[in-house]
C-alpha cells in the first residue's frame, strides 16, 4: 500500500512549522539577553556645582585659640570639617609576633552653614564619613572599608562628654571623663577591630600652638592636634581569624573651613612613632607644579612630651621606590629616606605592605610603615603611618569626596 | 515553477477572494499581536520603574499600613551592625498644570544608595548638588525627559500635588539616563533627599521601607537571622521580587483573559484561512486532474498548495504585524487605564516593540495558516488523475461527511466539557475546554445547516417560489463549501454573545450590589492616584472633625483602606467605622448578619469578601493570619460577603480592632449619612465650603459615586468590547470573502437559470434568499452556543479568575443584534454577486466556463 498523502504533507508543513518556531525561540532568547543588560546607568547635570571654597557663614582658623580638653575631643560644630583619625601598628600578643597594622578614621563635614528647620528628623546639614583599614603583614592582606551617614538620628555624630564618635555600629568611645582610654570597635564581614586606646603621652599642638597653616591665605589653615603615643590593647579580626594585640597607635584630631590652596593638589603625611620613645609628624603640601608648598611643616615630640616645630627646608625627603596601583594605575611615592640633620635624624621609611591604597569613594594611599635608621648616630627603629593624598585622579582628599 | 505560476495566476484571477482572506488573518494576526504588546510593554514598564526604585536590594524590611518606623533604621544599622542598608520613602503624586500626569516620587538618603542605586549614588561622590539636596527642603531631581515634557528647567518650580494638597518644590538637578533602557526606567522619576520626601508626602517618622543587600548562602542566611532579631514586631523582611511578584500576580487572570478572547480572532482567522484554500482547492479541481494526468505527482499537488498557504500566511502575517503594532497603540491606553483603574499604578509611555512578542504573532499567524492548509492539500493531492470529480458527487460526499463531522462535534463537545468541569482552579485549561467546546459547535455546524436548509426548503418555496425553493437547495448543494464560512460566522456571534451576555450579567450583578452596598448619603475621600480601594491618602483631621459637625450630617462612617501582609501574601484590609444603621450594606454569602456583627464590632472579628475568600480557601470560622503592628495576629472570619470592588478580595475588621492592632488613625474616606429631608446636593456644596481650601476633596453623592464606579467597570470592559468587534469584524470579511467567492462561481449555473427564463428580479432573491438563509443559520446556531458560552464564562471562568458569583441574565437585545448581525453580513455578501449576475445577460455567463 503507498503511504497516504497525509504522512507526505505532513513531513514540509512540520518543517516549515518547526522553523518557524526554532526563529522564534531564537529571538526570543536573544530578546532575553539584551534585558539581562546589569545596571541602570544615568549621569546628572545640576544647576550649580557645589562652591569648592564656599567657606561663608562657616568659623575659620584665623588665630591660635586655647585648648580645652575633654572639650576639645568633641565636634566643632562651627567649621566646615574636621575629622578623628586613629592609626597604629600592633603585634600578636605573645605568640608570633604577627604585624598588623589599623587605621579608624570618622569625618564630619557640614554641607551648609546651618541647618534648615525641618518637620524630619532626617533633616540635617551634617554628613560623616568612616574609613576602617586593617594590614595583616604575614598574609599580605590589606582590608578598606568605607561607610557613610547623615549626623540624624543618632545614625552618625560625636559628643565630647561622654566622648563618642559613631557611625552606625562602628564607634569610638571614651571611658574616663577626659577621654581616653578610648574603646575602638568597628568591623564588616570578616574584618574586625576592637581595640582600647590608653592615653600616653599628653596631647601635642601643631603648628602655632595648634593652628596649622596649609598655605599662606589667611583661614587656610587648621586646628590640628595629636595623641601621639597611646598604648593599644585589644583583638582584631582578619580572614576569619582572631588575634589579641599590643603596640602603639596615633590619634590625629584636625578641624577647619578650608585648608588647602588652589594651587595644591594633595599632601603626603607621616607619623612615626620612634623606639627611643620620640614621634615624629610630618606633611608635605604638593603643588600642581611638583613643587613642596612653603607652608609644609612637621613637629618632634621628644621622650619627655616637648614639642620642637619643623619646617619646611628643615626636612629633607628623598622618593626612594615608587608603585603603581593595579586600580587605576595611579603612581605612589613608596620608601622614603627623611634626614633631619638637625634633630639628628636619618631615617628610611619603608611601607609594610605596599598596596595600601584605600579603594573607596575618594581612593588614596594610607598605610603602615616601617622605620629604620639612625638618631643622634645610634640605631633607631620604629613604625608609622604615612598617607598619600591627591595622586589618585578621583577626589583630593577624603573630606573632599563628601563635598564634591 | 510552472506550478507556483499557475497558483499566482489563480490568485491574481480571484483578487477579491484572496484579498479579503488575506484581510481576515492579518486581523487575526494583529488582533493577537496588538493585545500581546500592550500588555507586554504595561509589564515592562512596571518592572523597570520598579527596577530603577529596587535597584540591587535583595530583601526590604516593610512594615504595617503606614510604613516602618524610622527608627527601625537606626536599631539595624548601630545596633544590630546591619551593612549597607538604604531607608526609602516612595508615594505616587500627581503635577499641577498637568493633569492625568502621575510621577513618582523616590525619597532616598544619598550617602546610603552607592550600593543599591548606583545611578543615584555612585559614591555619593557624583552628585555635586547632594548639599543642596539634603539641606534645603523641597528640593528634588527629575529625570531630564520628565522635566522636558512637564516644561520646566533647572531651577524651576514644579507644584507636586499629594492626596490634593499643594506641594511646590524646586528642580535642582536633572537625571540624564544613560540610555533607551535607562530613559524608560526612569521616565516621570522625581528622586528627592528622605528627609524632603517625607516633609512632601506628609509622613514625618516612617519610611516605605529599608533596602537591604544580603549574599546568598549561609552568610546570609545568618545576617537575615540577625535583622530579623532586631525587628519590632509589625515589620518583616521580604523578598525585594516579592513585591513585583505579587504585582505581576495581580494581573495575572487579566492578562490571561485578554490573551484567550484575542487568540478567539486568530481562530476565527484559521477558519477563514481554512475556508480559503478549500475554495482555491475546490475550483481547481479540473486544473488540479489535468496536471495529474500531465505526470505531476501528488506530493507535487501538496507542495504547492502549502506554498500557496505559506504565501498567503506571510503576507497576512507582514500585514497583521504592522496592523498589530499600529492597533496595540490605542489598546495600550485602554490596558493600562485598566490596570491603573484596578491593581496598580503604572506609567507606560511608549509602546515596547518585543522581538518576541513580534515572533510569536508571525509564527501563529504563518504556522495557523499553513496547518489550515493541510486539509484542503489532502484533498486536492486525491484528485483522480484526467478529469475533475463532478460537484454533484463531491456535495454528495459532503453531505454524508456532516453527520460524521457531527459525530466527531459531539465527542469534541463532550472532551471539552470534562475538561472544562475537570480544570480545578486552573484558567488556561478552562480556557482549553472552553475552545474545544467551541469547535465542536463548528463541527455541528454543516449537519444543522443540512437540517435547516431541508427544514427551510418547503417553507421558502411557499414564499418565495422558485427561488426559495431553489435558495434552500442551493445551500443543501454547496456544505462543502460553505459550510466553513458559516461555522466561522457562528463561532464569531457566538463569541459576541457569550460575551456580551457575561458583561451584561455582570453590570447587572454590580449595579444591584451597588445599589445596596453604597447606603450612605455622601461620600468624603481625599484623591488617590490609584483607583478602587484604599490609597495612601487620608483626610486631613480637621477636615474629617469639620464634616463631622456640618449641620444636616446625621451619623458618619469611617472608612480606612490599607495593605498589610499576610502569610500567603499582601491583603487589602478596610477598617470600617460603621453603626447598625450602615450594616444592610452586606450581603453575607456565609454567616448570619446576626451573628457576625456583635463578633466584628467588639469581638475582633473579620469578615471577608467572596474573591478573598475564594483565592485563599477561606470560609466561615477559619482563622486568618495578618501582620499587625504588635507582630502576626489571628483573626477568625465570621463572614463571607458579596462584593465586586476587587478581584484580589477584601478583608474588613472594624475600627476598633484596627487601631487596637495598628497604629494608624489615618482616614481614607468618609460615607455621611444625611438627616430626613436633606437634599444630598445642597448639603455637598455646602459641604465643599466647609471643608476648606487645605486639602482637594473628592464629594460626592451617593448617586456620583453609583455613577462613577460604573463609569469604572464599563472602562475595565472597553477593551473587552474592542476585542469582541474586532473579533467579530474578523468572522464578517471571511464571510464576505467565502459567499462571495460561491456565488460568483455559481455564475454559470445562473446563466442556465437565465437563459431558461429567471428574470434579473429573481436572482436577486435567489442570492440574497440564500446567503441570508446561510446567515440565518450561522445567527440561529450561535444563540444557543453563544449562551452555552457565557455560562461558562460566568460560571467557570470568572470564578476561577476572579472569585466572583454573578447572576446571569439574558438580554433580548444581544440576542437579536447577534442574530440580526448575522444576516446582515451575509446579505451584505450577497449584494455584489447579485447585482453582477442581475446584469449579465445569459449567453456571456453560460460562455464563461
Amino acid at each position: 500500500m503507498k503511504p497516504g498523502p497525509g504522512v507526505r504533507l505532513l513531513a514540509p508543513v512540520l518543517l516549515a512549522v518547526a522553523g518557524v518556531g526554532a526563529g522564534l525561540g531564537l529571538v526570543i532568547r536573544l530578546d532575553a539577553q539584551r534585558s539581562a543588560r546589569p545596571t541602570l546607568d544615568a549621569t546628572l547635570s545640576v544647576a550649580e556645582a557645589f562652591g569648592a571654597g564656599s567657606a561663608e557663614g562657616f568659623a575659620r582658623a584665623l588665630t591660635p585659640r586655647p585648648f580645652a580638653f575633654p572639650a576639645d575631643h568633641g565636634p566643632h560644630p562651627a567649621f566646615r570639617s574636621e575629622w578623628w583619625y586613629w592609626t597604629g601598628n600592633l603585634r600578636e600578643a605573645g605568640g608570633s609576633g604577627r604585624r598588623f597594622g589599623f587605621q579608624l578614621t570618622f569625618f564630619r563635614v557640614a554641607l551648609a552653614p546651618a541647618a534648615a528647620p525641618r518637620r524630619s528628623a532626617w533633616g540635617t546639614r551634617d554628613v560623616y564619613m568612616a574609613h576602617l583599614a586593617l594590614t595583616d603583614v604575614a598574609s599580605g592582606r590589606f582590608h578598606a572599608r568605607d561607610r557613610w551617614a547623615r549626623a540624624a538620628l543618632d545614625l552618625a555624630g560625636a559628643s565630647a562628654e561622654p566622648f563618642r564618635v559613631w557611625l552606625g555600629d562602628w564607634r569610638a568611645e571614651g571611658g574616663g571623663r577626659s577621654g581616653p582610654p578610648v574603646r575602638l570597635r568597628a568591623g564588616e564581614e570578616d574584618v574586625r577591630i576592637d581595640l582600647t586606646l590608653g592615653p600616653g603621652k599628653a596631647p601635642v599642638l601643631h603648628g602655632e600652638r595648634g593652628l596649622s597653616r596649609k598655605s599662606a591665605e589667611a583661614g587656610n589653615a587648621s586646628y590640628y592636634y595629636s595623641l601621639t603615643r597611646m598604648p593599644v590593647s585589644g583583638e582584631v579580626q582578619s580572614a576569619g581569624r582572631s588575634f589579641a594585640v599590643e603596640g602603639l597607635a596615633w590619634m590625629d584630631r584636625e578641624w577647619s573651613t578650608s585648608a588647602l590652596a588652589p594651587d595644591q593638589v594633595g599632601w603626603d603625611w607621616f607619623a612615626l612613632q620612634l623606639d627611643d620613645r620620640r614621634e615624629l609628624m610630618l606633611y608635605r603640601l604638593r603643588q600642581r607644579d611638583g613643587g613642596v608648598a612653603a607652608a609644609s611643616q612637621g613637629t618632634l615630640v621628644t621622650a619627655d612630651g616637648a614639642t620642637r616645630t619643623l619646617d619646611r627646608d628643615a626636612v629633607e625627603v628623598l622618593v626612594l621606590d615608587r608603585w603603581t596601583s593595579p586600580r587605576g594605575g595611579t603612581r605612589y611615592p613608596a620608601r622614603w629616606r627623611l634626614r633631619i640633620p638637625a634633630e639628628g635624624l636619618d631615617l628610611l621609611v619603608t611601607p609594610l605592605l605596599a598596596d595600601q591604597e584605600l579603594d573607596v569613594a575618594a581612593r588614596y594611599w594610607e598605610g603602615a610603615v616601617g622605620v629604620e635608621g639612625t638618631g643622634d648616630g645610634r640605631p633607631v627603629r620604629g613604625a608609622g603611618y604615612v598617607e598619600l593624598v591627591g595622586y589618585a585622579a578621583r577626589a583630593r582628599g577624603p573630606a573632599e569626596a563628601v563635598r564634591q | 515553477m510552472t506550478l507556483l505560476r499557475a497558483s499566482v495566476r489563480h490568485l491574481r484571477r480571484h483578487p477579491g477572494q484572496a484579498g479579503l482572506s488575506l484581510l481576515g488573518i492579518a486581523l487575526g494576526v494583529a488582533v493577537v499581536v496588538s493585545v500581546d504588546l500592550s500588555s507586554a510593554s504595561a509589564r515592562r514598564a512596571f518592572a523597570l520603574s520598579a527596577e530603577a526604585v529596587t535597584g540591587r536590594a535583595t530583601h526590604q524590611v516593610v512594615g504595617g499600613p503606614r510604613g516602618l518606623d524610622e527608627r527601625v533604621l537606626v536599631q539595624l544599622s548601630r545596633e544590630a551592625g546591619i551593612h549597607p542598608l538604604a531607608p526609602v520613602v516612595e508615594g505616587w503624586v500627581s503635577v499641577q498644570g498637568a493633569p492625568g500626569r502621575t510621577l513618582r516620587l523616590l525619597g532616598v538618603d544619598p550617602f546610603s544608595e552607592a550600593p543599591f542605586r548606583p545611578y543615584l549614588g555612585r559614591g555619593a561622590a557624583g552628585i555635586p548638588t547632594i548639599g543642596t539636596l539634603v539641606t534645603e527642603p523641597g528640593t528634588v531631581l527629575v529625570s531630564s525627559e520628565t522635566a522636558a515634557e512637564l516644561g520646566v528647567g533647572m531651577s524651576a518650580t514644579l507644584v507636586l500635588r499629594v492626596a490634593g494638597r499643594a506641594r511646590p518644590v524646586r528642580v535642582i538637578g536633572l537625571i540624564e539616563p544613560g540610555g533607551a533602557r535607562s530613559r524608560q526606567a526612569l521616565a516621570g522619576l522625581v528622586v528627592a533627599d528622605l528627609a524632603t520626601a517625607q516633609e512632601l508626602l506628609d509622613r514625618p517618622g516612617r519610611l516605605s521601607h529599608v533596602d537591604l543587600a544580603i549574599p546568598s548562602g549561609s552568610h546570609g542566611e545568618q545576617l537575615l537571622a540577625r535583622v530579623r532579631a532586631a525587628l519590632p514586631p509589625g515589620a518583616e523582611v521580604v523578598p525585594a521580587a516579592a513585591r513585583s511578584e505579587f504585582v505581576g500576580a495581580l494581573t495575572r487572570a487579566f492578562d490571561v483573559n485578554l490573551t484567550a478572547l484575542s487568540l478567539l480572532a486568530l481562530v476565527v482567522g484559521l477558519f477563514l484561512a481554512y475556508n480559503t484554500m478549500t475554495l482555491s482547492v475546490v475550483q481547481r479541481r479540473a486544473t488540479i486532474g489535468m496536471l495529474r494526468a500531465l505526470g505531476v505527482t501528488r506530493a507535487e499537488i501538496v507542495a504547492v498548495v502549502l506554498a500557496e498557504a505559506f504565501l498567503l500566511g506571510v503576507v497576512a502575517t507582514a500585514l497583521g504585524l504592522g496592523l498589530g503594532v499600529a492597533l496595540a497603540g490605542g489598546l495600550l491606553r485602554l490596558v493600562t487605564r485598566t490596570i491603573n483603574d484596578l491593581y496598580f499604578v503604572v506609567v507606560v509611555r511608549e509602546l515596547a516593540l518585543s522581538p518576541a512578542v513580534l515572533a510569536k504573532g508571525a509564527a501563529l499567524g504563518i504556522g495557523a495558516t499553513l496547518l489550515a492548509a493541510l486539509v484542503p492539500a489532502a484533498e486536492a493531492a486525491t484528485a483522480p488523475v484526467g478529469d475533475a470529480i463532478r460537484r454533484i458527487v463531491l456535495e454528495a460526499r459532503a453531505r454524508r461527511a456532516a453527520p460524521r463531522a457531527a459525530a466527531a462535534g459531539l465527542a469534541v463537545l463532550a472532551t471539552g466539557g470534562l475538561v472544562v468541569a475537570g480544570a480545578g482552579r486552573s484558567l488556561a485549561l478552562s480556557y482549553a475546554g472552553l475552545f474545544a467546546l467551541i469547535l465542536g459547535a463548528a463541527l455541528l455546524t454543516p449537519l444543522a445547516m443540512v437540517g435547516a436548509a431541508t427544514a427551510a426548503g418547503a417553507a421558502l418555496g411557499r414564499l418565495f417560489g422558485l427561488p426559495g425553493r431553489l435558495a434552500a437547495r442551493g445551500v443543501l448543494s454547496t456544505v462543502s463549501r460553505t459550510g466553513v464560512a458559516v461555522a466561522a460566522l457562528m463561532v464569531a456571534v457566538a463569541a459576541t454573545v457569550g460575551v456580551g451576555v457575561m458583561i451584561r450579567s455582570f453590570r447587572a450583578t454590580v449595579v444591584r450590589w451597588l445599589e445596596t452596598s453604597l447606603v450612605a448619603d455622601v461620600y468624603v475621600a481625599a484623591p488617590t492616584i490609584r483607583g478602587g480601594r484604599g490609597g495612601e491618602s487620608t483626610l486631613d483631621p480637621d477636615v474629617v472633625a469639620r464634616l463631622r459637625a456640618a449641620p444636616g450630617v446625621a451619623a458618619v462612617g469611617t472608612y480606612r483602606g490599607a495593605r498589610v501582609t499576610s502569610p500567603s501574601g499582601s491583603t487589602q484590609l478596610v477598617a470600617l467605622g460603621i453603626g447598625p444603621a450602615s450594616y444592610r450594606q452586606f450581603r453575607f454569602l456565609a454567616g448570619s448578619p446576626e451573628t457576625v456583627w456583635p463578633a466584628f464590632q467588639e469581638g475582633g472579628a473579620a469578615i471577608v469578601s467572596e474573591p478573598y475568600a475564594y483565592r485563599h480557601r477561606l470560609t466561615v470560622g477559619a482563622p486568618l493570619r495578618l501582620r499587625t503592628d504588635r507582630g502576626e495576629r489571628a483573626f477568625p472570619i465570621v463572614g463571607v460577603f458579596a462584593d465586586y470592588g476587587s478581584d484580589q478580595g477584601v478583608v474588613m475588621v472594624s475600627r476598633r480592632t484596627y487601631e487596637a492592632y495598628w497604629d494608624d488613625p489615618g482616614v481614607s474616606s468618609l460615607g455621611l449619612v444625611l438627616a430626613p429631608g436633606s437634599d444630598a446636593d445642597l448639603v455637598v456644596q455646602q459641604l465643599r465650603a466647609r471643608a476648606g481650601e487645605s486639602q482637594d476633596l473628592l464629594i460626592r453623592s451617593n448617586r456620583a459615586l453609583r455613577e462613577a464606579s460604573l463609569e469604572i467597570f464599563d472602562r475595565t470592559f472597553a477593551i473587552t468590547a474592542v476585542l469582541r468587534v474586532l473579533a467579530t469584524a474578523v468572522a464578517v470579511i471571511g464571510v464576505l470573502s467565502a459567499l462571495m467567492a460561491l456565488q460568483l462561481e455559481r455564475a454559470r449555473e445562473l446563466g442556465v437559470l437565465r437563459a431558461q427564463g429567471l428574470m434579473p428580479r429573481e436572482v436577486w432573491r435567489l442570492v440574497l434568499t440564500q446567503t441570508s438563509l446561510l446567515g440565518g443559520i450561522a445567527g440561529g446556531l450561535a444563540v444557543p452556543v453563544g449562551i452555552g458560552l457565557a455560562l461558562v464564562l460566568i460560571h467557570v471562568i470568572n470564578r476561577r479568575a476572579f472569585g466572583w458569583s454573578i447572576e446571569t441574565t439574558v438580554p433580548a437585545d444581544v440576542l437579536v443584534q447577534a442574530v440580526g448581525l448575522a444576516i446582515l453580513a451575509a446579505l451584505a455578501a450577497g449584494v455584489y454577486p447579485a447585482w453582477r449576475m442581475a446584469r449579465t445577460p445569459p449567453a456571456p455567463a453560460l460562455r464563461e466556463e
